[in-house]
C-alpha cells in the first residue's frame, strides 16, 4: 500500500504548502480568508460565493479579485456580477443542471492548474458545510467527484470545520501537530462501509466497519501525547472512502 | 405502504400526535411553539436545555420538559439547576458510545411504552448544524433509531427538515401542507441505494436507478412536479435520508 503522506492542515500557519482556493455561498471566516487568499495561487468563487467575497472586501475589492467566478448565476447579485466582470475577472457560465457549482468550479480549477502549469498540493474550500441541509450533502458529494478529477487533497473549512474525503487504500498521515486542531475529530463512512484502522486517535479502530447504524466515529480526539514532544500523525487506512473532519481551534 | 406528511407537524391543525426532543443548537421560536403545544411529550438533550432556558425567559414555568438527558457536560450549572428545582427528570446518560440524540430517544421509546402515549411523529429541533462531526452523529442516531422504533423520527433545523427512510416499503410522502420550500433531495448516506420515485421533477425509476457507486448523485435540487399528484413514492432496498 501507498504512503500517501496528508500534510493537510500546513495550509494555513505555513508558507510551505501552495493552495488553490474556492470560495462558496456561505458566510466567510474573515479571519481564514486573509490566510487562504495571500497563499493562493489561483482563486475563484462558485455563483454565491462571489457576493461573500464582495461583502467581505469592501474598500478594498480591487486587491481581492478572483481568476474566474462559475456557477449558473443564479446567486450571484446584479451588481457584483457587473463588478467583478468590469475588473475583468473571468465570469464563466456553466449550466450543467447534473452537476453543483462546487462541483464545476473544482473542474475548472484542476483544468487552470494543468493549463498554468502551477504548483499547487492542496484545493481549499471556504463554505460548503453550513446552511441547507441539502447542500452540506451535496458538499460530500463533490468530493467523490474531486477525487476522479484530481489527486489533489480537496479541503472544506466553514465555521470550525474541516472536512476532506480520504482516498481508498492508502494510509494516510495526518499532521495534526500545527497548534491550530480543536479538540474534536471524526471519520464517517458516508458511502459505504470502510474497513478502517488509525493510530493516533483517542478511540482507535484496529481493522474495524466503520457503517451507518453499526460503528460511525465522532466526537473523537487524539490521543494524550507529551506536550515536549507534540502529537504523532494520526495515521488512517480504509478501503473505502471516508471522510475525515476535525475541529479547528477558535482563535 | 407509509403514509407520511414530514411537515404536517409545524401545521397548528396537523393530525399528528408528537413527541418532541431539543438539541443543543439554537431554537427557531417559530417551530418551537409550535411543536411545544402539540407534544405529549417533550424532552432536552443536554444541551439543549440551555436553548430551552433562554428562548422561555420571562415564561419558564410554562415550558418544563418532561426529561433532560445526557453526560451534563453541555448544560449550564444555573439552567440544570433551575429544572432539577421544577422537579423535572434528569436523567445522566453516561454511555460513551452513544450521542445524547440516541440516549434521549431510547428513553422517549421507553416513555412512550411506560405511559401508553399515542405518538405518530418523533419531531427533533436542531441536529443539522454547527459542529460538522454533530450533524454526521444525528444522522447516525437516525439509523439507530430505526432499530428503536417504527415511529418516524423527523429533524428540523433552521429551514431545513431531514427524515430516513426505512428500506422494503414504498414511502407516500405528502408534501401538499402548505409548508414546503421549493427544494427536495435524497442522500444515500451509508450505501447504495436502488431507489425509484415518482412526483418529483427528476424522478428515479427503473431505467434511472441510482446504480451502485460509492455516493451516488444527490439529485439536488430536486424539486416537486407541477399538476402532478403532490405524493413521492420511492420504495426501496436501503434507508435513504429524504431532506427538504
Amino acid at each position: 500500500m501507498d504512503q500517501y503522506v496528508t500534510k493537510l492542515f500546513e495550509c494555513w500557519n505555513c508558507s510551505k504548502q501552495r493552495i488553490g482556493l474556492v470560495i462558496l455561498n456561505q458566510p466567510i471566516d474573515e479571519q481564514f480568508f486573509h490566510v487562504l487568499w495571500s497563499k493562493a495561487k489561483i482563486r475563484a468563487c462558485a455563483d454565491g460565493g462571489a457576493n461573500h467575497l464582495y461583502r467581505l472586501t469592501e474598500g478594498h475589492r480591487e486587491s481581492f479579485l478572483p481568476d474566474y467566478i462559475n456557477g449558473d448565476f443564479d446567486s450571484i447579485l446584479p451588481e457584483v456580477k457587473t463588478f467583478y466582470t468590469e475588473k475583468n475577472c473571468k465570469m464563466m457560465e456553466t449550466s450543467d443542471q447534473d452537476l453543483t457549482d462546487f462541483t464545476k468550479c473544482l473542474a475548472v480549477m484542476v483544468e487552470e492548474i494543468k493549463a498554468q502549469k502551477l504548483q499547487i498540493d492542496t484545493i481549499v474550500t471556504l463554505g460548503g458545510l453550513g446552511g441547507r441541509f441539502d447542500q452540506i450533502m451535496a458538499t460530500v458529494e463533490t468530493l467523490f467527484h474531486a477525487q476522479k478529477m484530481t489527486d489533489l487533497p480537496v479541503v472544506v473549512i466553514q465555521d470550525r470545520s474541516l472536512a476532506v474525503l480520504l482516498k481508498e487504500g492508502r494510509q494516510h498521515h495526518l499532521n495534526v501537530n500545527t497548534g491550530l486542531e480543536g479538540k474534536w475529530c471524526s471519520l464517517v463512512p458516508v458511502g459505504s462501509p470502510c474497513l478502517t484502522t488509525t493510530s493516533g486517535l483517542k478511540w482507535n479502530l484496529d481493522n474495524q466497519v466503520l457503517t451507518f447504524g453499526q460503528l460511525v466515529s465522532t466526537s473523537n480526539t487524539y490521543e494524550d501525547h507529551d506536550p515536549k514532544e507534540g502529537r504523532k500523525p494520526v495515521r488512517i487506512t480504509t478501503d473505502r472512502p471516508l471522510l475525515w473532519s476535525m475541529g479547528i481551534k477558535p482563535q
